[in-house]
Parts: C-alpha cells; sequence; structure tokens
C-alpha cells in the first residue's frame, strides 16, 4: 500500500529528472540533474558536470547539449541550460521544516539503472556530527538521509513525502546519504538573475 | 492534495511523531575516541548502552536532549551481552517507554534512534527481519529473544533503541551483534542485566569447574548402560563445585536433571541465568554402573580478579 503511494510520489517526480553525461560524450556514465522549479534551468553536482557542456538524457530518451551557466565547486552544484528542451520543474522544499525520521526518496540512476527510487527516512540537517567525518565535510551544512544511494544518483533529487526536492544528492559517507540543501540551490539561482 | 501523498504525509508524520517521542529519552554517550555512541535512559538515573562502545571506565560523560553535559558513571558491563549500564544524574530526562518484543513479527515497521550530539535524534528506518527464541550470542551471553532487522546501524547508532511505530522501545542495538542484519538485544534481556549489572556489576555466571569433551560408549557398553555417551571429564579443578560433589576424571556426565546430555552446550545452557548456588542432579557413568551426584552450582571465577 505504501509502496504504490511511493510509487505515484516518484511517478511525479520522473519527468523532472534527468540523467547528465559530462561533456559530449555518448557513454551512459554519469550522474543525474533535476529541472528545478520555476527557474527553466537543470540543477546537478559539480563533480557530474565538470566541463562547459553536458548531455542532458530525458526521461522519454531524448537527448540534448546543455550549457553550464553556473558553477559552485566548494558546495558540489552545477546549473545547466537546455535551449531544446522545456521539461517540467520539480518543486523545491525546506528540508529545515522536516523532522527526523521524516520519509524521504531519491530519484536516480543507480549505476545506470534508470529513474530508480529508494526511499528512507531524514536523519539530520545540519552539519556533521563531530567525529564522523573528514573536517572539511563537517564545516557545511547538509541534509542527511538514511536513503541508499549509489554512483549515478549524484545530482539527483532526495524529495519529502509531498514530492517536494528538499536536497542534491551528492555523495555517501559512513554509509550516510549527504545531500546539498534546497536553500544552496536556490541562493546559486539567484546569482543568475 | 492528492490522496496518495496524502496518506504518505501521514505515514512520514507516524514516523517522525516516533522519532520525536523515543528521541526525549537518548543521550550520546562519551566513553571513546572520536565518535559517540548512543545510549538509553532505562530507569530514571540508569542508561544503557553497548558495552563494546564503552572504551574507558572513567570520565565518561553523557550528551542530554536539551544539549547539556552531565557525568556518567559506569554501574557495569557484561561483554557476554553486549550491554553496559551507566548511572547519571536522576530526573534530567523521561525514561524511555517500553515495547514488548514477543508481538514484533518480521514485517514490522521500525526505526533505530542515536544521538551523537545536541542536535536532535537520528533514525533509519527498516522493517523486522526476523523473530525467534532464545539463543547464544558468539560473545558467549544468552539473548531471551531473536530478534533481526534490516535497518541500517550507522556509526554511533550502537547502544541507540529500535523502535516501533509507537516510538516505544523494543530493545538496544548491537553493532557488534550485527552483520549483516541488524541485532536488537530484547527488553527481556536488558532488565535482566540492567538489574544483574546494577546489584553486582556483573552478570555472575554458573559454574562446576571441570572440563569434559563428548564420547560415544562402545555397543557393549552402551547396552548395558541404556545409554549412548555423554561427557567424559578431562580435568577437576581443585575445590571447584565438581570437586566438592565427589565428580571424578573418567566419569561420564549422561544425565542432568533426568535430561541426557551429549554436547558440552547442553551443560553450558544450564549454567547460565539465575542458577549460582542451586543444585545440578548428575548422572555419571563410572565403572560400568550409573550413580548420581548432587553439584551445587558455583560462581564463574572472573577473569583478572
Amino acid at each position: 500500500m505504501i509502496a504504490s503511494f511511493l510509487s505515484a510520489a516518484a511517478a511525479q517526480l520522473r519527468p523532472s529528472v534527468v540523467g547528465i553525461l559530462d561533456g559530449t560524450d555518448r557513454g551512459e556514465s554519469g550522474g543525474a540533474g533535476i529541472a528545478w522549479g520555476k527557474s527553466g534551468l537543470i540543477v546537478t553536482n559539480a563533480h557530474v558536470a565538470t566541463g562547459p557542456d553536458v548531455t542532458v538524457v530525458v526521461a522519454d530518451g531524448r537527448r540534448a547539449r546543455g550549457e553550464v551557466v553556473a558553477r559552485n565547486t566548494r558546495r558540489d552544484l552545477a546549473v545547466v541550460r537546455v535551449r531544446e528542451l522545456a521539461l517540467p520543474g520539480a518543486p523545491p522544499g525546506d528540508p529545515a521544516r522536516l523532522r527526523p525520521g521524516s520519509l524521504v526518496f531519491a530519484v536516480g540512476h543507480p549505476f545506470g539503472v534508470r529513474h530508480a527510487v529508494s526511499a528512507g527516512v531524514l536523519q539530520a540537517v545540519g552539519r556533521l556530527p563531530r567525529g564522523f567525518a573528514m573536517s572539511r565535510l563537517g564545516a557545511a551544512e547538509w541534509v542527511q538521509a538514511d536513503v541508499r544511494l549509489a554512483p549515478g544518483n549524484s545530482g539527483g533529487p532526495l524529495a519529502d513525502a509531498t514530492g517536494h526536492v528538499i536536497g542534491v544528492a551528492a555523495m555517501i559517507v559512513g554509509g550516510l546519504a549527504l545531500a546539498v540543501p534546497a536553500g544552496d540551490v536556490n541562493a546559486l539561482l539567484a546569482t543568475l538573475q | 492534495m492528492s490522496e496518495d501523498s496524502s496518506t504518505l504525509l501521514a505515514l512520514s508524520d507516524q514516523l517522525a511523531d516516533a522519532v520525536a517521542r523515543a528521541g526525549t529519552s537518548l543521550v550520546a554517550v562519551h566513553a571513546r575516541p572520536r565518535l559517540p555512541s548512543t545510549g538509553v535512559h532505562w530507569r530514571d538515573g540508569v542508561v544503557v548502552t553497548t558495552e563494546a562502545t564503552i572504551r574507558r571506565d572513567r570520565e565518561i560523560e553523557v550528551t542530554l536532549p536539551d544539549g547539556a553535559r552531565a557525568s556518567a558513571t559506569l554501574a557495569g558491563r557484561d561483554r557476554g551481552t553486549d550491554l553496559a549500564v551507566l548511572r547519571i544524574p536522576e530526573g534530567r530526562l523521561p525514561v524511555a517507554s517500553l515495547g514488548e518484543p514477543s508481538r514484533l513479527q518480521p514485517g514490522h515497521l521500525v526505526l533505530a534512534l542515536a544521538r551523537l550530539d545536541g542536535a536532535g535524534p537520528r533514525a533509519a528506518f527498516g522493517a523486522v527481519a526476523a523473530t525467534g527464541g532464545r539463543w547464544r550470542c558468539w560473545k558467549g551471553g544468552e539473548i531471551d529473544r531473536f530478534l533481526q532487522s534490516d535497518v541500517t546501524l550507522y556509526p554511533g547508532f550502537g547502544g541507540g533503541p529500535l523502535v516501533d511505530m509507537s516510538g516505544r522501545v523494543q530493545g538496544i542495538n548491537s553493532g557488534g551483534l550485527s552483520r549483516p542484519l541488524a541485532t536488537t538485544i530484547p527488553v527481556e534481556t536488558v532488565n535482566r542485566v540492567v538489574a544483574q549489572l546494577l546489584e553486582r556489576g556483573y552478570v555472575p555466571r554458573g559454574w562446576i569447574g571441570a572440563a569434559m569433551q563428548p564420547v560415544r560408549f562402545d555397543d557393549a557398553t552402551g547396552q548395558r548402560l541404556k545409554r549412548e555417551g555423554g561427557l567424559l571429564l578431562l580435568a577437576i579443578e581443585p575445590d571447584a563445585p565438581a570437586a566438592a560433589a565427589g565428580l571424578l576424571v573418567g566419569d561420564v556426565i549422561v544425565a542432568i536433571n533426568g535430561e541426557r546430555v551429549d554436547h558440552p552446550e547442553e551443560l553450558r545452557d544450564r549454567l547460565d541465568g539465575d542458577v549460582v548456588g542451586r543444585s545440578l542432579q548428575v548422572e555419571l557413568a563410572r565403572g560400568g554402573a550409573i550413580v548420581a551426584r548432587d553439584v551445587v552450582v558455583g560462581e564463574r571465577p572472573r577473569a583478572g580478579r
């Protein structure tokens, strides 16, 4: 029962989630990206889009060239513009309004499996606990979640039970999924206005 | 909002409520380098955690849910069941609401919780994977009930509770006993061990002071004694309960309290729990005949004492 409700929520998000291949590479490696709110832009990780161009793969299989128009490597974010495609934007949410234990889910392409959904719960929003990880990670704020991620989820959405995107999946530390908070994405997009 | 998303949201809220409720009785335990472990406020002034996460006996502190630190003293530890008990100041936080693990079945939704600092409880979500009866874990202790779930025990989650969907604590999660699934030491075992640790600082285990190995009788002896085999006594410690009862090297224990024994584990099972000072009626094969002796169970000497 829960499974069907979750699949409905994930299906709603799916058209907004793309595959991102670095450069004009036609291979199948790479990460994910999200059409972000009303911005008309796609958000992904800086470590997924390392060059000036990316190939964007839409859920229906269409491909288009994307141009990286903004980047924040410290926060591992990149913003991509695709002129040929108009994708429905996923609504951004606010992770700070969620309590620990709230349901969250990720949509991405773990190990190349397209639009795979993994579900779990929110663990914390903020800095990593002291002693948990390298100090470089500890200084930044993260959405920390008990969700299984794998290479290919990078740059994809972490969403709450209402389908609002609360973070951009970025890495796994100590088995814990870390996502860049939606607020940092909004801040980067605001610099483009 | 659609029906789908409101149902999902209701489940999400229920999970967060359970975390918030149980989180009020969780502390972070600082008794090892780097990352703390988690402790559960089991009775007023008494915190339970896992034994393996207590790496020092002194200068232990806990972080309370309000972020304040309090000093804690080690009341006792039991390696066998991987449990340790700390005393903290009384009246500082609510006592955990305990559940009944006997009601849990595979498929029940559960959460593993942790507190690593003053920031809030942490949660991992999953389902009960397997349940069962009494078992002996590899650390040697007897656990009253088998309870495993597919939750991930992240660094620092050891010593934290497994809670149900209403936030009731079903037991203590042990990182050391968990591979690959998360193993929970159930409420019954924790209650038993906490009582013993508060009373003595350790869990007494029964002992008779004899070394033995399984043997099978040859057919003729077996037919004459109407037994197949038993436990051959190889050594008996002086002044030990076995010696006091008159057991001799070469005797073969064939039954205890009227039940046949074939393996040393079966004797060991009878030496766990509240048995020190009680009598075991031992049947021995000696010189081709069966003789009976009563052995009063002693307390196993503790290493390093």
